[in-house]
């Protein structure tokens, strides 16, 4: 099994097990109102944070499936060698995005949320944490964007 | 000078096939690099990303989503063909009545439009056409049907909204949604009957009562996920997140125990479809929050408001000016993106000449759904005509008075107010 497929493998287990505890802490939350009258703190805060994982790690799988909202009308009207060259200006534009403001930018925030010590209010979790899913997703799309570009793909659909 | 550049950067990535949320963010970094440096610009379009994604409200889009595919089944839209065809098929040409109102029915469980196209469309259009009604005219139908059901709530693109507008309550957009749901779908049943009676439909067989009131029974457990949902937000007993909670609860165990649709082995590629799903629409949500501060920063909403009231301050005209450059929009764009770059931009100018937040947009998302039944761009199109086994050049002509029926609707639902707001004012969700 090489790199690329194990790495597809992890994506999405990890989007099942995310998706899962979410669920899991919004059903919680109504629950433990009726059980403990009072909700508890952490489930509303999981849960959003759980949220920004899912969108940004599932964002690097919807970028890998071809599945992100867009138009292919023109690249319809090429010739298969035009068409190719269009799919990979259009992976590098979406390089370019996830690079410089998803890995560097993200990362920047990142580090900046940790010299700045803020953590999260129920949780007291460190929020540069929370944001780390940023880069990474970064990394995964910038990935799949040059494995698109070098390898070929069958491009983005609408 | 920025909003140019972000204009002509957005248009050129969008045509090229650059997806649109990168496109959007794209669009924003370049128009942002002429105001500030490129470090202080992609952290503060990361942040504002993040920030934008860090909300209890939108938690409630991945939640119906995923309650939505675990109820978007066959068995499912069976049940609720089988219901529809006792109560309205035995009028003539009652196959279409059916679609229309399984569409409705099952694009509100659902929350989707394409799934209510294949679900549906996968049984009565087939149906439809051994009872003698034309194919084309059959998917063209099954399309329009199926976009109506995305005002009926629960509906993740009300939420969308509400999270775009800045503060419409989710609450008073679901039942908001329900008048005009039910007026889109009046308007389509006026086609059909000028359609049955034209062409002389059969009428379809009259079901014993007994047999109606099993249906009923059969059909109840999937449209009381409504009740549960509506009911448990209206009664103030949980928060629309939360309702999305008990929603994927109670299909889980519709789904999995009770019906039997889905295999427990199914449950993972799921819930993988709902967090793909999820993603695509959060991470347009996190780069049009970053483009709408960018926005805000340049004081486009403002100046767009008063450069609109130049032209005209003539209410009546202006709703239809921005009611047209919707419809011409909803041709390329999907409904999710369309929703979150022009709430923004014309959100204040309707407020400005005494449109409410809430009846501007269930006005934006009725108009968008008319776009999306409208080729180019459009899977509910797609679907339904692989349903079919036609083109979409052939089902363009059956759809026409299909679309002057809703624009009449949609006009309805801009001039006359109370259509939106006099269930969400029954409740006391407004003033």
């Amino acid at each position: 099994m090489n790199v690329m497929s194990m790495l597809d493998k992890i994506l999405r287990l990890s989007l099942a097990l995310l998706m899962t505890a979410m669920v899991g802490s919004v059903v919680w939350q109504v629950l433990s109102r009726y059980l403990f009258v009072v909700p508890a703190a952490w489930t509303e805060e999981l849960a959003r944070f759980l949220l920004i994982w899912i969108g940004m790690l599932g964002s690097a799988y919807a970028y890998r499936q071809g599945s992100h909202l867009g138009i292919d009308l023109l690249a319809n009207k090429f010739e298969p060698p035009g068409k190719q060259r269009l799919h990979s200006i259009v992976h590098i534009v979406c390089l370019l995005f996830a690079t410089g403001v998803l890995v560097v930018g993200g990362g920047s925030l990142v580090s900046m949320t940790w010299e700045l010590k803020q953590y999260s209010a129920a949780m007291a979790l460190p929020i540069a944490y929370v944001y780390s899913v940023i880069p990474a997703s970064g990394v995964l799309i910038s990935l799949y964007a040059a494995d698109a570009i070098v390898n070929g793909s069958k491009g983005q659909e609408s | 000078m920025e909003v140019v550049i972000l204009i002509l950067v957005f248009i050129v990535l969008f045509s090229i096939g650059v997806p649109i949320a990168f496109s959007i963010g794209a669009a924003s970094i370049c128009a942002f690099l002429f105001a500030v440096d490129f470090m202080p610009a992609v952290t503060t379009v990361a942040q504002r990303m993040a920030g934008g994604l860090n909300s209890f409200a939108l938690l409630a889009i991945p939640l119906f989503i995923l309650s939505g595919q675990l109820m978007a089944q066959g068995g499912i839209a069976r049940r609720l063909i089988d219901l529809s065809k006792a109560f309205i098929g035995m009028f003539p040409g009652g196959l279409a009545f059916v679609n229309i109102i399984s569409c409705m029915l099952f694009g509100s469980i659902s929350g989707s439009a394409v799934a209510s196209t294949s679900a549906v469309g996968g049984f009565m259009i087939p149906e439809m056409k051994r009872d003698g009604f034309d194919g084309d005219f059959s998917a063209a139908l099954t399309a329009t049907a199926s976009s109506t059901g995305l005002v009926i709530p629960p509906s993740n693109i009300l939420i969308i909204y509400a999270v775009a507008s800045g503060g419409v309550s989710i609450a008073a957009l679901f039942v908001a949604g329900y008048l005009p749901g039910l007026l889109m779908g009046l308007a389509l049943m006026i086609v059909a009957a000028g359609y049955a009676r034209k062409h002389n439909m059969p009428r379809g067989a009259r079901v014993p009562l007994k047999e109606a009131a099993r249906r009923a029974m059969a059909a109840v457990p999937s449209l009381l996920l409504v009740v549960i949902v509506i009911g448990g937000i209206l009664g103030g007993v949980f928060t629309a997140t939360e309702a999305g909670g008990i929603a994927v609860v109670y299909s889980l165990i519709l789904a999995v125990v009770v019906y039997r649709e889905v295999k427990p082995s199914e449950l993972v590629d799921v819930l993988i479809k709902s967090a793909e799903t999820t993603a695509i629409v959060m991470f347009l949500i996190g780069t049009s929050i970053a483009m709408s501060w960018l926005l805000a920063y340049e004081n486009v909403p403002a100046e767009m408001a008063s450069l609109l009231l130049d032209v005209t301050d003539n209410p009546l005209v202006l709703f239809l000016l921005i009611n047209l450059f919707l419809l011409a929009i909803g041709i390329f764009m999907d409904m999710t993106p369309a929703v979150l770059i022009f709430t923004p931009i014309f959100l204040p100018v309707a407020v400005e000449l005494g449109m409410s937040p809430l009846h501007f947009g269930i006005m934006l998302i009725l108009n968008l759904t008319i776009g999306l039944c409208t080729p180019p761009v459009g899977s509910i199109l797609f679907v339904s005509c692989a349903v079919a086994k036609t083109s979409i050049g052939n089902i363009v002509r059956p759809m026409v008075p299909m679309y002057v029926a809703l624009i009449m609707a949609l006009l309805l639902v801009t001039y006359v107010p109370e259509i939106s707001e006099s269930l969400p004012r029954y409740f006391g969700l407004i003033d």
